[in-house]
């Protein structure tokens, strides 16, 4: 074999990368940035994904992990839509999330019943709602309490702001 | 031989021996065997090991010089019967990992790349698995068919972690078979067979990397047959238990492009390149995370087609032996961090690079 040279550099590049790499991890609960907004090509990519995760996220664990994912990532969208006063596609997202939401708890009902320790989802669903709870409060002290949105050719809808976060904030509590 | 074989035979008991004095303290199912000395007298398992690794190369290089087809098999019939009684865990603990990955499937019904083994609070398997804060690492067909071993171990886990030796080596005796039809020579068998590297990974450590080659090397012996869809179909099976033989893909492709221009197909040249591919990204590994010495299995396999390029061979042997001393490290200091590192680089690639800097200036000598 002629290829000393190849293997001199193949294995010195082998010590110089083998040595240990720190990696640092948060623990605190953290919300998923804004992910495709309604309107964008990728939206609705992104809701297929989400529909496929569905049935990849099986067991009660992967079901919660999933409706959790999910109601986060919905609120976030909500947030932002809100944001740039798109206030009724914000509702349907808002009211995804809180559709997700209601779920998670069930799933944990459910892994009891299958003999899980469901102690540390529930640290973490406590965790998940007071952070809901801090952007739901937010919002509520941003938004108008009521709005009359009137799309072209069809007739106007009235959306009480005030109405829909307390439900979302209820929800969120477990009351 | 006929020395050696109850000497090798005695050899492999102490060694089976040897193996429980590594036994986890938390690992409750076996409490009546732990002693907690390998933890207590560092030093001493360390040079015991050595000297162990030592032996094991000797018998090997031994062997390798006069070996027939009847004393290959008794050797692997006695190699593995006696090996498959070690302790699993001595120098790695993917078994257990294997083994919580399984359950998280098949007992908790979770999808183990979703879910890992921790989220089950309770779970006795926590008390000695180590990577059980991470989602399943392996393809699907190999999380998969552990549910063989797995159920098959009826809940019982000393029943389990054995069956999963057995699972393995099953595959192990599958390459047997084929490297020993397809070089018709029971030294070149051997080169894989009897490597204390392959039989340590395989027998005590019951490391998945032998399956996975064995649907890599199944796939290019039906390449040989001309049957390239079944060997597709191999490679397919063999990248989804492990990822690793992607990196036959290219060898694949050259087969393919030789068969498009009606040229013959060198098949010694197909092994040198399947060897190369796998050896790139054995060493590519320490972008991962680092390299574990069981991935020398990756290019091991091809080695018994491979005899006459004795670069190769004494390349292949030495970097075998060293990734056994990779374990030393921790053995010794009992902890990965500080020096265990450097230590375990030190030892497998100063000699290696030492190895090819003489090899380059003997090359050009001649």
């Amino acid at each position: 074999m002629k290829n000393g040279k190849f293997f001199v550099l193949l294995f010195s590049a082998a010590i110089i990368l083998g040595f240990p790499k720190l990696t640092f991890a948060n623990s605190e609960y953290v919300l998923p940035y804004p992910s495709f907004m309604p309107g964008n090509f990728l939206y609705q990519p992104r809701q297929l994904i989400s529909k496929i995760n569905y049935y990849l996220y099986f067991g009660d664990f992967g079901k919660f992990d999933y409706f959790l994912k999910e109601s986060d990532h919905h609120l976030v969208e909500a947030k932002t839509l809100f944001e740039y006063k798109q206030y009724f596609l914000g509702v349907n997202a808002l009211e995804k999330s809180n559709n997700y939401f209601k779920q998670i708890s069930i799933q944990l009902v459910k892994a009891k019943k299958n003999k899980k320790n469901t102690s540390e989802k529930e640290i973490i669903l406590k965790k998940a709602s007071e952070k809901h709870i801090e952007i739901l409060t937010k919002l509520k002290e941003e938004l108008p309490e009521h709005f009359r949105w009137t799309p072209e050719k069809s007739p106007p809808t009235e959306i009480n702001f005030r109405q829909l976060i307390d439900t979302s904030i209820i929800i969120r509590k477990g009351l | 031989m006929r020395v050696l074989f109850p000497l090798y035979a005695l050899f492999l008991t102490i060694f089976v021996v040897f193996s429980y004095l590594f036994i986890d303290q938390n690992l409750f199912y076996l409490k009546n065997l732990y002693t907690g000395f390998a933890y207590q007298n560092r030093g001493i398992v360390s040079v015991a090991y050595l000297l162990s690794i030592l032996i094991f190369f000797a018998f090997y290089y031994l062997f390798l010089k006069k070996i027939n087809n009847k004393e290959l098999f008794k050797l692997i019939a006695v190699s593995s019967l006696i090996l498959i009684f070690s302790y699993p865990a001595m120098l790695s603990f993917d078994i257990l990992n294997y083994i919580a990955t399984a359950k998280v499937l098949f007992f908790y019904q979770e999808n183990p790349y979703i879910i890992m083994p921790i989220e089950f609070v309770d779970d006795p398997l926590l008390l000695f698995t180590r990577a059980a804060n991470k989602v399943a690492l392996y393809g699907p067909i190999w999380v998969i068919s552990s549910g063989i071993p797995y159920l098959l171990g009826l809940k019982n886990f000393v029943l389990t972690l054995f069956n999963f030796k057995v699972f393995v080596t099953f595959f192990y005796l599958g390459n047997v078979y084929l490297l020993q039809k397809y070089t018709k020579d029971p030294k070149a068998t051997a080169l894989f067979t009897l490597s204390p590297l392959v039989l340590i990974e395989t027998f005590v450590s019951s490391h998945n990397d032998v399956v996975m080659m064995f649907f890599g090397l199944l796939s290019i012996t039906l390449l040989m047959k001309n049957k390239w869809k079944l060997a597709i179909f191999f490679l397919l099976l063999s990248v989804l238990i492990k990822y690793s033989t992607i990196f036959l893909i290219p060898v694949f492709l050259y087969y393919f492009l030789l068969r498009s221009k009606g040229k013959t197909v060198d098949w010694e040249k197909i092994f040198l390149f399947s060897y190369i591919s796998m050896l790139v990204i054995f060493i590519l590994s320490v972008f991962r995370e680092e390299i574990y010495p069981w991935y020398g299995i990756w290019f091991l396999i091809f080695l018994p087609f491979l005899r006459r390029y004795k670069f190769i061979l004494y390349f292949s042997i030495l970097i075998s032996f060293l990734l056994l001393l990779r374990y030393l490290p921790y053995m010794y200091l009992g902890n990965y961090f500080g020096a265990a590192p450097i230590m375990r680089e030190a030892l497998t690639f100063v000699p290696l690079l030492f190895f090819l800097i003489i090899y380059k200036i003997k090359l050009s000598k001649n």
